[in-house]
């Protein structure tokens, strides 16, 4: 008599952005599959076609949550496709955008999707009995950050004034000083969203990975640099290709990114720390001696630590740049030109690549996204196989919620990831 | 027994779209806390893991446009156990983004992306009123706080909710916004495009490019032939009409070929 094969399968995994399944064989060595089934929508299909000035705002759309990246690094590829160069000011509205945005991300994951796990709770609503402070604080620090990214860009979801050449618009010196105080008024809140976070029992594991990100002189790297590695990766954004390979699998409709060289490795929070912790601002360098939290960590679960960090240095960043610049309309015209362009930024989750093939007329050619997800993919299932094998005596429901938990830390968009 | 505490019942199902009007939704900005006092949401993936699919539903709030044939199974199968259902955002009310892709043939956008297409089981994107009856439409890209006030709101006092029905023109007027279109000659789909967004693109020293989707009467040909004396490509034109509503009927006269 053989016994039934033991498995766990999580049907939909609930607090992720976007449709998984979770189905974990426990006979013999475990085998893990991530079965992504959120519906595709061949962004790279229809894309082809279209005008290069639409591109931004159609690609905004692969995400509800990481929008300004999408249509930042689309933006960029564009430019680079046509040979477009912007304003010092362009790049520094650019960066406050995205890092607003980045915190908003961090914070909806932080508090609304992984938190109430650590808190025995179903979701953000059941926590209202017992963690209303931590929900004050979210939606405090939230509202900031989502008026500034809607300040720069009319509206923080799919913003509008971000076009090729830079901004249709930008905001009068006023509104960037109402701002200003408001983001003053929200640094201790963010410190304690710092506290919030250390104190969550957080599993202890080790998965040595490989940890890859971008790094520039002078500061944290987000929406350009060198790709680099805790392994000794380092090259040209522009050699993304000639590192990167994806490929497809049968049973995710989100492709699955590795290195040349067959290797997994994760991007995000956790791998910007790990990679560039000495630029971080001194105030969050001080929070984190202070939580205790040193780098490198291959905790994937230390990536929610690494985002709430995050959010303290944005905000320090945020208000740094706001203070010491004036911004003020500019003028500009892009003129359509054949070329193919390439841009890798950091979104919330992660190292994202878009391309574009553009003709003559201004009409992509070809498009190739890849995103945060699809590069932490192979990571993920890596992680999930030795979490499991390290926790196979526990009971079913312990293992389930490890699963859960495990996925949950790296902050996943299968939405983005499928597109 | 106090009729007023019994909340009504909310589930909410995303189709296939950035889920960005569910972050809408399940953040409300700073009202958040206050409506989930006020409703009980029973049924949301993004929001909590405890919930049943099965309803039933005093609401239903269907996000995301409808591509896969299980979907389109399960939106019937919501429709059944629902009072009222209603499409939330441009991709679930009108197509959206998704809908681009309906300009190409289904096996071309599918080809261009992936390798082996034996697996992908895609169909043509549609909004939720081409399979269901919808009970109103929450427009927006990503859909307006106003309407989902008035939804919510509505539902508690048990009035028939109010939506925005006229186009941008009328926000941009009441705005005192120099016309776009008529003052620099750029291709504004205002005229055409429902309301809502406080007119925010031409607020903004660009063009409308109708995220919002269609106003109910839209005179969508009056608008092209207008775009072509601007000396807009039949091309260009057909491009501003699919952008976010390819299957709308109120655009089609819009999408010349």
């Amino acid at each position: 008599m053989t016994a039934a094969k033991k498995r766990i399968e999580v049907d939909y995994l609930a607090r992720v952005e976007g449709e998984t399944s979770i189905a974990v064989e426990l006979d013999g060595e475990p085998a893990i599959k991530l079965k992504i089934f959120e519906p595709p929508r061949f962004f790279e299909g229809f894309l082809q076609g279209r005008k290069y000035d639409e591109v931004g705002d159609i690609v905004s759309r692969i995400c509800g949550i990481c929008p300004v990246s999408h249509m930042t690094t689309a933006i960029q590829a564009v430019e680079n496709a046509m040979e477009v160069k912007v304003s010092e000011q362009t790049r520094i509205l650019r960066q406050v955008m995205c890092l607003s945005q980045i915190s908003a991300s961090h914070l909806v994951h932080l508090y609304m999707l992984a938190m109430p796990d650590y808190c025995g709770c179903a979701g953000i609503l059941d926590m209202r009995n017992g963690f209303n402070k931590q929900i004050k604080r979210l939606v405090e620090i939230k509202d900031v950050m989502n008026r500034l990214t809607g300040l720069i860009g009319g509206r923080a979801l799919h913003p509008v004034t971000h076009v090729p050449g830079g901004f249709t618009a930008v905001p009068p010196r006023g509104s960037f000083e109402s701002v200003l105080k408001d983001l003053e008024a929200i640094r201790p809140r963010a410190g304690e969203v710092v506290e919030d976070v250390s104190r969550l029992a957080l599993p202890q594991f080790h998965s040595n990975s490989e940890y890859v990100a971008l790094a520039c002189d002078g500061g944290m790297a987000v929406n350009g640099g060198r790709i680099v590695s805790t392994k000794g990766l380092d090259a040209a954004a522009g050699d993304y290709k000639q590192i990167f390979e994806e490929s497809q699998v049968d049973y995710a409709f989100a492709k699955k990114s590795a290195l040349r060289k067959g290797s997994s490795f994760m991007v995000g929070a956790l791998a910007r720390l790990n990679n560039n912790f000495d630029k971080l601002q001194d105030r969050t360098k001080k929070l984190a001696q202070r939580i205790g939290f040193t780098v490198p960590s291959d905790n994937p679960f230390h990536n929610n630590i690494a985002q709430s960090l995050e959010i303290v240095d944005n905000i320090e960043r945020c208000i740094g740049m706001i203070g010491s610049n004036r911004f003020e309309e500019e003028d500009f015209y892009v003129e359509p030109r054949a070329g193919d362009g390439a841009s890798v930024t950091e979104a919330p989750r992660g190292l994202l690549f878009h391309r574009y093939e553009i003709n003559a007329k201004g009409v992509v050619e070809k498009a190739d996204i890849v995103t945060p997800t699809s590069h932490n993919f192979q990571n993920i299932e890596k992680d999930l196989k030795k979490l499991v094998r390290e926790n196979r005596n526990s009971g079913r429901e312990h293992i389930r919620l490890l699963c859960e938990q495990l996925v949950r830390a790296y902050d996943p968009c299968f939405s983005c990831s499928v597109h | 027994m106090n009729k007023k505490t019994k909340k009504p019942k909310i589930g909410i199902f995303k189709y296939s779209c950035c889920a960005g009007c569910e972050f809408q939704l399940i953040f409300f900005q700073k009202y958040v806390m206050e409506v989930f006092e006020a409703v009980e949401i029973t049924y949301c993936k993004m929001l909590q893991s405890s919930g049943k699919e099965q309803g039933p539903f005093d609401v239903a709030l269907i996000e995301g446009a409808v591509t896969q044939q299980w979907q389109a199974d399960q939106l019937k199968q919501v429709r059944s156990v629902s009072r009222r259902l209603i499409p939330i955002g441009s991709c679930a009310v009108c197509g959206g983004v998704p809908a681009i892709k309906n300009t190409r043939q289904e096996c071309t956008v599918q080809e261009a992306v992936y390798g082996d297409t034996s697996v992908i089981h895609s169909v043509k994107a549609h909004p939720v009123d081409h399979y269901v009856k919808v009970d109103g439409y929450i427009r927006g890209c990503p859909m307006g706080l106003r309407d989902l006030n008035e939804m919510v709101t509505s539902l508690l006092l048990e009035k028939r909710p109010d939506f925005v029905e006229y186009c941008v023109c009328v926000e941009c007027k009441l705005k005192g916004n120099i016309c776009v279109l008529a003052a620099y000659g750029q291709p504004c789909m205002g005229p055409v495009t429902n309301a809502g967004c406080g007119a925010l693109c031409p607020s903004h020293n660009r063009a409308c490019y109708g995220c919002w989707g269609p106003m109910k009467d839209a005179n969508a040909r009056a608008l092209a032939d207008l775009f072509e004396t601007l000396r807009l490509s039949r091309q260009d034109i057909n491009r501003l009409f699919t952008g976010f509503a390819q299957p709308a009927v109120q655009w089609k006269s819009g999408q010349v070929q």
